[in-house]
């Protein structure tokens, strides 16, 4: 008796089983979803990608790339008026500094 | 006498049935559930001559310029790339969700299957068609009620070139900056 009772016992988990775990797995599956992927940031041109070796000139996406870095490196340029800054400046420190601020940009979230 | 009186059965049984399937709720609106392939060629046919009838017509400019380039990716990667999406993706929420699905516009035509393509100066001309109308009774909005026709030239000439970038490429031309 108490055999037949654990038989069809286990055979039930079985089936709910079966049925559970490819329902929970799918809709895991479904809520799992990077909520990073919903947001839209208004990137720079990651310019330093560029391999001039492999482009061809001629063609409108390397004229379309160039165009866009080269305004890009303008604007950074423009930002910085030296002509109004005291020429004692030291530039051999900016470097250090730079790294030192995209070292604290990476690390800040 | 009895043509008129066939015609009138017809017409009150048509119209029976239709009305009946209308109201019945038989019809499945779901975007999970597919149309049977009946359907599907039914919609795909009627969208398909009528965006080439619509189309043809239409005068192609000069899509070679860099700077359509330009103004085309940054508008496609903040107003497309959700649903069509971009290199290195291969979907999105809206890519499975929606029914009828987006194409997938980084898939060159030989890639993607489901209808016929034609020249190039024949598929230009239907994307801007398409951009400028969209699609009824599909997620295609008419881009051309907020969007003057040289913002959708540069789309079409930046779509025409699509397929063939990297994601590098991809990230520089449609960046803001
Ligand atoms: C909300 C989702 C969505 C957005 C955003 C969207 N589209 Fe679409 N688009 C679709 C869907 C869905 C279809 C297919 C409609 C159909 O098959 O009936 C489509 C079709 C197209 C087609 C026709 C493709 C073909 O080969 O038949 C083009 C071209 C297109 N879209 C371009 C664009 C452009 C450019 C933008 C951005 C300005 C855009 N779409 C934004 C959903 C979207
Ligand atoms: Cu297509």
């Amino acid at each position: 008796m108490k055999t037949v009772l654990i038989k069809t016992l286990t055979k039930k988990v079985t089936k709910i089983a079966l049925v559970l775990i490819p329902a929970l797995t799918l809709s895991m599956t479904a809520t799992a979803h990077d909520p990073s992927m919903h947001v839209k940031k208004a990137e720079k041109a990651d310019c330093s990608k560029m391999d001039h070796s492999k482009m061809d000139m001629k063609d409108p996406v390397a004229m379309a790339m160039m165009k866009k870095c080269m305004k890009q490196a303008e604007k950074s340029k423009g930002q910085m008026d030296h002509s109004k800054m005291d020429k004692n400046m030291d530039h051999s420190t900016m470097k250090k500094i730079d790294d030192k601020i995209s070292e604290n940009e990476q690390h800040n979230h | 006498m009895r043509i008129l009186k066939l015609l009138l059965l017809v017409v009150v049984l048509g119209t029976g049935t239709a009305t009946t399937i209308m109201y019945s709720g038989i019809v499945n609106v779901a975007a999970d559930e597919p149309h049977s392939d009946f359907v599907y060629w039914l919609l795909e046919e009627t969208r398909e001559s009528s965006i080439k009838k619509a189309a043809q017509n239409i005068k192609v400019p000069d899509l070679e310029d860099p700077e359509m380039l330009l103004m085309g990716g940054t508008d496609y990667e903040f107003m497309c790339s959700s649903c069509h999406l971009k290199p290195g993706q291969s979907e999105s929420d809206m890519s499975i969700g929606l029914y009828p699905a987006p194409p997938n516009l980084t898939l060159s035509n030989e890639e993607h299957v489901g209808h016929e393509h034609e020249n190039d100066e024949q598929a230009s001309r239907k994307s801007f068609w398409v951009i400028k109308h969209g699609i009824k009774a599909s997620a295609m909005p008419a881009w051309g009620k907020t969007h003057d026709d040289e913002r959708i030239w540069a789309m079409v000439a930046f779509i025409k070139r699509l397929p063939t970038l990297t994601q590098e490429q991809y990230q520089i031309l449609t960046a803001v900056e």
